[in-house]
């Protein structure tokens, strides 16, 4: 009985220890995150960031960053719906290719991606496409192709798995309901699937937003032609105007927060529509 | 006879490696059919063919004079419902019994709005119509499902485990439900499961499935009495199986078992009398085995044999007595008959069965 006892109790302490140890680790990560964002908004003040907020030059960005990856992110839809759909419902030759080739822009680091578009849109193709009047290299529709590229296999993933997960027979039934499978995409796997498409775009939006190497590369680094927010983090830090920056990096900082927070009630499974 | 309602004929159907194999069957708007099969044995894929779900290799379905086996579900109008009643989340109740309604651009006519309500009061859904899936019972969801799949008068209702996923009194008042609306509204129902009590209590008639074949097909009664392959007697539980073998002689045939001879009746009418000195299975039903006490002596009945009782299970509705001699014997006896007999653990007795109960195959 002791011994039971003495075991059950060693048991519950060493349990007891492993989730201290887990509990320590969460704190300490969350702290330095509240940190690492407190030290940002220290470094600034009110005033500082007030000034940015007049400057045509963060106004100039600002426009450009939310025009540039809203039109990257709609082109990026249009693009991921049919590819995610077909992907998640087909099986066809070369399927595993194909959904390989989604994962490249993914795992390769943006400068990678960025040299790939250059030389793609410039020595490859560029003059062909200059004939028809598409200019990507160092122009404003470089950054919209580059933030395009990087976006689109993450809705493309999500929209995919979204597709995937979703109760098949649901489909079934409404064809049985007198329901043409293209009646049945719009008025049952489109809706069951909103979530999930609204929190790809999300995704999507965000990763364009913030996009930075890929940009830089293929529409370069041009004050007030090709800058972004992200670059125009990079061109003030590089000239050593640091209030420009940290400010600047403080609006990304609120706007990916508001994407994020848009995001978690999106795919959250508590969330009913 | 009357031309069949529903015919299936030859019906083959493949789904990646698994084979439904030359299905035949008929029902009549008046039948509700039980498919009635293990798990796997291909009983959703038929009704998935039948609605027009799957395309099938071969064969051909009517509906009444009608040719309907290349016709795209929207065009059969059959009512369909899974087991879990997959209701639209993002549409209200009455959205989603409205929904067929609404495919076919009917969800406004007067016509259609009266039936959606007389069919909700009949289904106690009524006053659920404006609460949205997630907020309703395991019950409720499975009304509304069904109310769904009848709004507008489907030919035939095909049901896919319609009362698994209930609790026991939910079950119960379901398939009062269902019994009701296969009489009340005239709709010839296809309703499969595993669970042979369902067969029972709903089904005019029986079709028993394994491994992708119609193994056996008949009045509920008589596949629960006279299963006609061994593995429809597993399946549906027959608790007593016995080897032996047919013996002809005298113009009778015989099941003949170590010690134990039942007389059959004349060779001709003997079942399988041409396996004759081949194996055989007798299956019995415990029900069908009369049980009396008896004093050791050899005044026997015909078709009757000697036993002892080894043990029993109580049950709150009867008691499952089991004997040994001859072989091992499963005897129900109702919990009246067993206080009368008072019986105990090596108690001799008399086993017999009816001429018509003896089921060889």
């Amino acid at each position: 009985m002791d011994l039971k006892h003495q075991s059950r109790s060693r048991t519950i302490f060493k349990k007891g220890l492993l989730f201290v140890f887990f509990w320590g680790i969460l704190l300490l990560i969350i702290l330095f995150f509240l940190l690492l964002i407190y030290s940002l908004v220290s470094y600034s003040n009110y005033e500082t960031v007030v000034n940015v907020l007049r400057d045509p030059e963060f106004h100039f960005a600002l426009k450009f960053t939310l025009g540039t990856s809203l039109l990257a992110t709609a082109l990026a839809t249009i693009v991921a719906l049919p590819c995610g759909y077909l992907l998640s419902r087909y099986r066809f030759p070369g399927r595993a290719f194909f959904d390989t080739l989604f994962d490249i822009p993914i795992i390769l680091p943006p400068l990678v991606s960025g040299i790939a578009l250059l030389i793609f849109f410039g020595p490859f193709l560029g003059e062909q496409l200059a004939r028809l009047g598409i200019k990507a290299v160092f122009s404003p529709l470089g950054v919209v192709i580059a933030q395009w590229f990087i976006a689109a296999p993450f809705a493309v993933k999500t929209f995919k798995h979204t597709f995937s997960s979703l109760d098949r027979r649901m489909e079934k039934v409404a064809r049985t309901l007198g329901f043409t499978p293209t009646m049945v995409f719009y008025r049952v796997t489109m809706p069951l699937a909103r979530n999930g498409i609204i929190g790809g775009i999300i995704m999507a939006w965000a990763r364009a937003l913030g996009e930075f190497g890929a940009t830089a590369m293929l529409a370069g680094i041009t004050r007030m032609k090709t800058e972004t927010l992200s670059v125009a983090v990079f061109l003030n830090m590089s000239i050593g105007d640091m209030k420009f920056a940290i400010a600047t990096a403080l609006v990304m900082l609120l706007i990916a927060l508001t994407l994020l927070v848009i995001l978690k009630v999106f795919l959250s499974d508590e969330v009913r529509v | 006879m009357k031309n069949p309602y529903l015919l299936v004929k030859n019906l083959t159907v493949q789904a990646g490696k698994f084979k439904l194999q030359d299905i035949s069957f008929s029902m009549q708007p008046s039948d509700y059919l039980v498919i009635l099969g293990a798990t796997g044995s291909g009983k959703t894929i038929l009704l998935e063919t039948l609605v027009g779900l799957r395309a099938p290799v071969k064969g051909q379905m009517f509906l009444g004079e009608r040719e309907i086996t290349n016709l795209p579900p929207e065009r059969r109008s059959f009512g369909f419902a899974y087991q879990d009643s997959l209701l639209y989340p993002y549409l209200n109740v009455k959205d989603n019994i409205l929904f067929g309604a609404r495919a076919k651009k009917k969800d406004r006519e007067q016509a259609v709005l009266e039936r959606l309500e007389r069919i909700s009061n009949k289904m106690g859904i009524a006053h659920l119509l404006d609460r949205y899936p997630h907020s309703l019972s395991g019950g409720e969801k499975q009304r509304v499902s069904l109310a769904r799949s009848i709004l507008l008068n489907p030919p035939i209702l095909l049901l896919d485990e319609p009362l698994s996923a209930l609790d026991p009194r939910m079950r119960q008042s379901m398939q009062e439900l269902l019994r009701e609306l296969h009489l009340s509204e005239q709709i010839g129902i296809i309703h499969v499961t595993h669970d042979f009590n369902e067969a029972l209590q709903l089904g005019t008639k029986v079709l028993v499935m394994d491994q992708g074949r119609v193994v056996q097909q008949g009045k509920p009664m008589q596949i629960f009495n006279k299963p006609e392959t061994l593995a429809v007697a597993h399946f549906l539980l027959v608790e007593n199986i016995q080897e032996g073998k047919i013996v002809k002689a005298d113009g009778l045939s015989y099941f003949r078992q170590k010690g134990n001879s039942l007389t059959l009746g004349p060779v001709s009418q003997a079942t399988r009398d041409a396996n004759t000195d081949q194996k055989a299975y007798l299956l019995a039903r415990s029900g069908n085995i009369r049980l009396a006490l008896s004093d050791g002596e050899h005044n026997r009945e015909p078709n009757s044999w000697l036993a002892r009782v080894e043990y029993k299970n109580l049950y709150h509705t009867h008691v499952d007595v089991f004997c040994k001699g001859c072989g091992y014997w499963q005897v129900a006896l109702s919990i009246a008959d067993w206080q009368r007999m008072g019986l105990r653990q090596g108690a001799q007795v008399q086993l017999s069965l009816k001429k018509e109960d003896l089921h060889v195959i």
